[in-house]
This record gives C-alpha cells, sequence and structure tokens, in this order.
C-alpha cells in the first residue's frame, strides 16, 4: 500500500457524516426546538455546513426549518447576551 | 368549465395572545375553527401546546398561546382565510403548511451525540 507523505496527511481529513442521514431522519420539522438549536450558534446564526457536516439536501430543509421557527418565535432572530 | 378544487391536508399553527382570559382564547380558537368549517374544511385534529414564553416580543407581548390543527381544505379557502387572520387582533403568529399524514402526538426522535 502506498503511504501517504507527511504532508498528504495533514490535510487529509476523515470524512465527516451527515447527522441526518447517520441518524435515519427523513424530514426536519420546524417544531423540533431541541434539535434546531443545535444548528445555530449562541447568537441565534446558522451554522455553516462545513462544520456542521450536514448533507446539502438537509442543509436547506435544515435552514427553511429554522426560518420558519423564526417567524413562529419559537427560536430568535438575534439573541442579546 | 369549472375546475374542480382538490382538497389537502394542512397543519396550522397559531400564537393567541396569552393575556386573553380561558373563555375568550376559546372564542379566538372557535373564530379560526369556524373560519375552517365555514369554507368546507374539516377539522382532524387539535394539539393545545399551552402557554410559551416568545423568542422575542411581537406587538409588546413575552408570552404566547400555541395552538396546532390539522385540517382538510381546499386549496383557495387558504388565501381567504389568511386575509382573515390578518384582521383577527388575538391571533399573533400563524402558519399554514401542507402535510401528508396528521400525527398521534407531538414528539421527536432525538439526535445521537457524536
Amino acid at each position: 500500500m502506498l503511504k501517504k507523505s507527511p504532508v498528504e496527511n495533514l490535510f487529509s481529513r476523515k470524512k465527516k457524516q451527515c447527522p441526518f442521514i447517520a441518524a435515519g431522519i427523513r424530514h426536519v420539522d420546524y417544531k423540533d426546538i431541541e434539535l434546531l438549536s443545535r444548528f445555530i450558534t449562541e447568537r441565534g446564526k446558522i451554522l455553516p455546513r462545513r462544520i456542521t457536516g450536514i448533507s446539502f439536501d438537509f442543509q436547506r430543509k435544515l435552514c427553511l426549518a429554522i426560518k420558519r421557527a423564526r417567524h413562529m418565535a419559537l427560536l430568535p432572530f438575534v439573541s442579546e447576551e | 368549465m369549472e375546475k374542480k378544487q382538490t382538497e389537502h391536508l394542512y397543519e396550522g399553527m397559531y400564537i393567541l395572545s396569552a393575556s386573553l382570559s380561558d373563555d375568550a382564547r376559546q372564542k379566538a380558537l372557535d373564530r379560526i375553527i369556524t373560519g375552517i368549517t365555514k369554507r368546507g374544511g374539516e377539522l382532524c385534529k387539535t394539539f393545545d401546546l399551552g402557554r410559551k414564553k416568545l423568542a422575542y416580543e411581537i406587538n409588546k407581548k413575552r408570552d404566547g398561546y400555541y395552538v396546532l390543527l390539522y385540517f382538510k381544505v381546499v386549496t383557495n379557502a387558504i388565501t381567504e382565510m389568511w386575509r382573515e387572520y390578518h384582521l383577527n387582533e388575538d391571533l399573533l403568529r400563524f402558519i399554514t403548511l401542507r402535510t401528508e399524514t396528521v400525527p398521534e402526538k407531538i414528539e421527536f426522535k432525538p439526535l445521537p451525540e457524536q
């Protein structure tokens, strides 16, 4: 087997798996505040998927769910510290 | 030829003013329900989610009373209902979405920790 050079090792990270696919969730509900609040910052911003490892499809679904939850005052638009 | 309207299942979440008395709240909810039934709709299920703290102030109110309704109604009735909701002062916020099924109870599967 070909051994990776030290430089290559630095940049090759283990690929994250989408947490939604791993858990077998098919629909992201805007009422599930506990789940949605795991993907927003303390300020209330939506976390980018490069940090959370969510797949493109689910990031779009999550984004819509968070925006619906914000409209219904379940999540803040901006939270003050 | 008149086009036949199709009926769909909808999910509606409503935030009623928490400052209302129990009777007044029931009256406000009945007004929403009659808005559905008078347009030929059918109410499938009601979930009383109770009083909750709002994430931000709406009309200078910090609390709201959440109600979730599942109903079947024709598509055109939805826009008429929305127009009516905007005139309802007891209703702070509302959302109406198409759904496929009526859940037995509101609970969610936890996402495993990574």
